[in-house]
């Protein structure tokens, strides 16, 4: 997950947690092997209907209802975390409630487009940002870095800190299981498996090396100190033409905060529609931008009343990863075993 | 009780006029009527050696004076056959029936032939074929390569290109658009290579035209793109006739339009729009550093102002020292903020570059003096710019100018100004939540609908062998994927 991604490495500190990360990684497959299945059966080309076909009708709108309250937490978590980033490190004095509006805005642009056009503008996303990984492959070869840092590889004591650093990184590798909702716009479904595959592969490669950079710059010791430890390290990256380039990196990465708020605000707006039972009636701009509002309003008090009061304990972040996590390993399953059940009568 | 009234354009209520004619048989009497008050137009009688007796009606203006005397006039007066046409084999003669019929041949530069023993109407095409020659392009210039250009003259513009595809799969299908200038639009296409999908969704444009003046390649345009309110060309115009003949290869369909020097090629996507055509005659290396060249310069053209105005007025920390000295020491000075300066600037730099195009050629250098000289120095010496701001716009004018495409140069004017606003509220964030829009916008826009943004969104791979680089030709082997031809290789040999 995108904000996940930032804070990692201060809920795992220890070097040992190198070997979680494969771990998840590798039952976070078994997951993604659930979802394939899923992929390739007959419901999923048909989206709402195929739920319906599945669970019934009023299931579904429950699992709806539910839904909208995971979508919402995560929108919350990683909007607010982006914005969090960029007031720590752009604009200290900043109205966060106002790059909210703006972020929001953005959002309700690319979404207004249509599910088919915000699902491709991904590709442009990572193009637009896979050069930033590059920047970081420099600090593990920097003078300072020393072998030690990554010492030691097995924990001598298992702690209930280490536990949460397990459940962090599950809920981390969370985000594929909302794609089963956006099946009916794949057209090629039967190499999804193959794809699906390679995109966790590449996590799991992008989660160790932020790790192992954020280890070799900072040490297990400091890091535990540090809020925002992968921005700090952006930040002493050094250009011939601009000085602080972590400013320009933070603002490139809002390429894909806006590309996952967009389709979560479509996914918001068809699961109210399911909720309340307008599924069959055509959708309406006016809707669509009923429903951005709601998620601004929303958004705004959780900002105002739980986000901006958070010191030491962010009750937001800490749901969040049980929600990811819960879903992660929930949503696959089910959908896993209701084809079986389905399979077999 | 406030029932609206139904609207019938001049157009329509003239058709729906001549909608009469379409039944109404032909007399002298009425085609009188019909060209009385037209100062062009003659009505004349003449007598054959045989003593039979014939009228001619035409257009002075619109048809050949020299070949009426000698294809028509002569012929018939030494004619002794019974039937008058067949005295005139020069020309092409039809016989006519109806009176629509007829006002629509005399008014396209026809004569009108009437033959009082057996009362038989027939026109002879004798349109006037003086008009601009075969001329260089001056749109779109190259050093290398082909010289000739589109004109005016629609035969003539197809005639380039059938000269460079010599294929009888090469179609053309002929529409009139425009109640009032019936302009005539051609459809081009080769026949089992295009896709189909695009010639029926391009027909079906055409065909939807529903306006009465449609007088340049541009208007058609207008009516025919899928996003009207977007900044961005959804067709390519071109008066290059190798550009067309290139397009219609790899699977395009290409649309003339008479009395237009320009084509219309869809659909495009955006980086059609930075290609030119003497990238395919230069080496591929040399092309493609060309062609990156004009993608960097896009993005200085768009990002330099903008990011100028984001440095300088919220993110001072991120100018190394060395230039953040000389940004100081020349802005210390100066009365306004850097938006306000660079939008001034903006603005005065656009009215030059207007200006350069209204003017006559002679007086070209005095807009130089006036608009290097008087508003570039003496805006510095008059503290009214930075002397750094003025090397940026400098900078960024030039680079806009390295676009091939002129539409699309004036897109990038007024991108420009919306990142400048984001970059003054929101610094380097606004600039990216611009790009960020402009990147939105330009993957949901479509070219006869087709995606606009492919072959990055959606995903190509193949294609980028002609996308920011020029690849060699020899590995170019496949035509583009995303415009679906029929025939996917280029080489016609066996391999």
């Amino acid at each position: 997950m995108l904000y996940f991604a930032i804070i990692m490495p201060v809920f795992l500190i220890y070097p040992y947690m190198i070997w979680m990360i494969i771990i998840v990684g590798i039952l976070s497959q078994i997951s993604i092997f659930m979802l394939s299945k899923w992929f390739n059966s007959m419901y999923a080309s048909k989206g709402y209907e195929g739920f319906v076909e599945l669970f019934g009708e009023r299931m579904v709108r429950l699992i709806a209802f539910i839904g909208i309250g995971f979508i919402f937490l995560k929108v919350i978590v990683i909007i607010l975390g982006y914005i969090e980033v960029v007031q720590h490190f752009i604009f200290p004095s900043v109205n966060t409630n106002w790059m909210l509006l703006f972020i929001l805005l953005i959002c309700w642009y690319v979404a207004s487009l249509g599910m088919p056009n915000t699902i491709r503008f991904i590709v442009i996303a990572f193009l637009c940002t896979a050069w930033m990984l590059l920047l970081l492959l420099k600090i593990p070869f920097k003078p300072f870095t020393t072998i030690h840092d990554l010492f030691p590889l097995i924990p001598y004591e298992w702690t209930m800190k280490s536990w949460k650093g397990v459940l962090f990184i599950w809920s981390a590798f969370s985000g594929p299981e909302y794609l089963v909702l956006l099946a009916p716009w794949f057209n090629k479904r039967e190499k999804i498996l193959k794809y699906m595959t390679i995109g966790n592969t590449f996590t799991i490669f992008e989660y160790l090396f932020l790790f192992i950079a954020s280890l070799f710059f900072f040490g297990s010791h400091y890091l535990g100190k540090n809020k925002l430890p992968v921005m700090e390290m952006i930040r002493y990256l050094q250009s011939p033409m601009f000085e602080r380039i972590d400013i320009i990196l933070i603002s490139v990465y809002l390429f894909h905060f806006v590309f996952a708020i967009s389709i979560f605000l479509l996914l918001f707006y068809g699961a109210t529609r399911i909720t309340l039972k307008k599924s069959k009636d055509q959708t309406t701009r006016l809707g669509f931008a009923l429903c951005c509002a709601i998620f601004f309003i929303c958004i705004m008090m959780s900002n105002e009343l739980l986000w901006k009061k958070a010191t030491n304990q962010n009750i937001l972040l800490e749901l969040e990863i049980w929600a990811g996590a819960f879903t992660y390993l929930f949503v696959p399953l089910l959908l896993f075993i209701s084809l079986k059940r389905k399979g077999h009568s | 009780m406030f029932r609206k009234r139904k609207c019938i354009g001049v157009g329509k209520q003239m058709e729906t006029s001549t909608g009469k004619a379409q039944n109404t048989s032909i007399t002298l009497e009425v085609l009188r009527e019909r060209v009385d008050n037209m100062e062009d137009a003659e009505v004349i009688e003449y007598q054959t050696q045989n003593n039979k007796i014939f009228v001619l009606i035409f257009i002075g203006t619109l048809i050949d004076k020299a070949r009426l005397n000698e294809a028509v006039i002569e012929p018939l007066r030494l004619c002794n056959y019974e039937n008058i046409a067949a005295c005139i084999s020069v020309s092409k003669i039809t016989n006519i029936s109806t009176l629509e019929e007829a006002e629509k041949k005399l008014m396209l530069g026809a004569i009108l032939l009437f033959d009082t023993i057996e009362n038989q109407w027939c026109s002879v095409d004798l349109k006037d074929p003086t008009g601009r020659g075969i001329e260089t392009s001056e749109t779109e210039t190259i050093l290398y390569g082909a010289k000739d250009s589109f004109s005016e003259n629609l035969e003539q513009n197809i005639s380039l290109i059938r000269r460079r595809l010599p294929l009888t799969a090469l179609k053309s299908e002929k529409f009139t658009v425009g109640s009032l200038t019936k302009t005539k639009i051609v459809l081009m296409y080769i026949e089992g290579l295009t896709n189909p999908d695009f010639i029926s969704i391009a027909r079906e444009k055409i065909k939807s035209v529903d306006f009465d003046q449609i007088l340049d390649s541009s208007q058609l345009a207008a009516f025919m793109e899928d996003h009207n309110h977007s900044v961005f060309p959804q067709f390519q115009h071109t008066d290059r006739p190798d550009v067309c003949a290139y397009a219609l290869g790899v699977g395009k369909p290409t649309i003339l339009v008479d009395n237009t020097p320009f084509a219309l090629n869809a659909p495009i996507n955006f980086f059609h729009l930075f290609q030119s055509p003497e990238d395919y005659i230069n080496r591929w290396i040399v092309a493609s550093f060309l062609r990156i060249r004009r993608y960097v310069s896009f993005m200085l053209s768009l990002l330099m102002i903008p990011l100028y105005v984001a440095l300088t007025t919220h993110h001072y920390q991120m100018i190394p020292l060395q230039i953040l000295f000389v940004l100081v020491e020349t802005r210390s000075q100066l009365p306004l903020t850097p938006f306000w300066e660079s939008l001034i600037m903006l603005v005065t730099l656009e009215v030059i570059k207007e200006a350069s195009l209204r003017m006559p050629t002679k007086s070209g250098q005095t807009l130089g003096v006036i608009g290097g000289i008087v508003v570039g120095q003496a805006a510095v010496e008059a503290g009214f710019a930075s002397q750094v701001l003025i090397v940026l716009v400098g900078i960024s004018a030039i680079a806009s100018f390295l676009v091939p495409n002129y539409l699309m140069t004036k897109a990038t004017t007024l991108i420009q100004f919306v990142l400048l606003i984001l970059a003054s509220f929101l610094g380097v964030m606004g600039i990216f939540m611009g790009i960020i829009l402009l990147f939105a916008h330009l993957n949901a826009l479509t070219s006869l609908k087709q995606p606009y943004f492919t072959p990055i969104s959606p995903f190509y791979g193949k294609d980028w062998l002609d996308l920011f680089i020029r690849g060699p030709l020899q590995w170019m082997k496949a035509r583009p994927e995303a415009l679906h031809p029929l025939q996917k290789w280029r080489y016609s040999r066996r391999r």
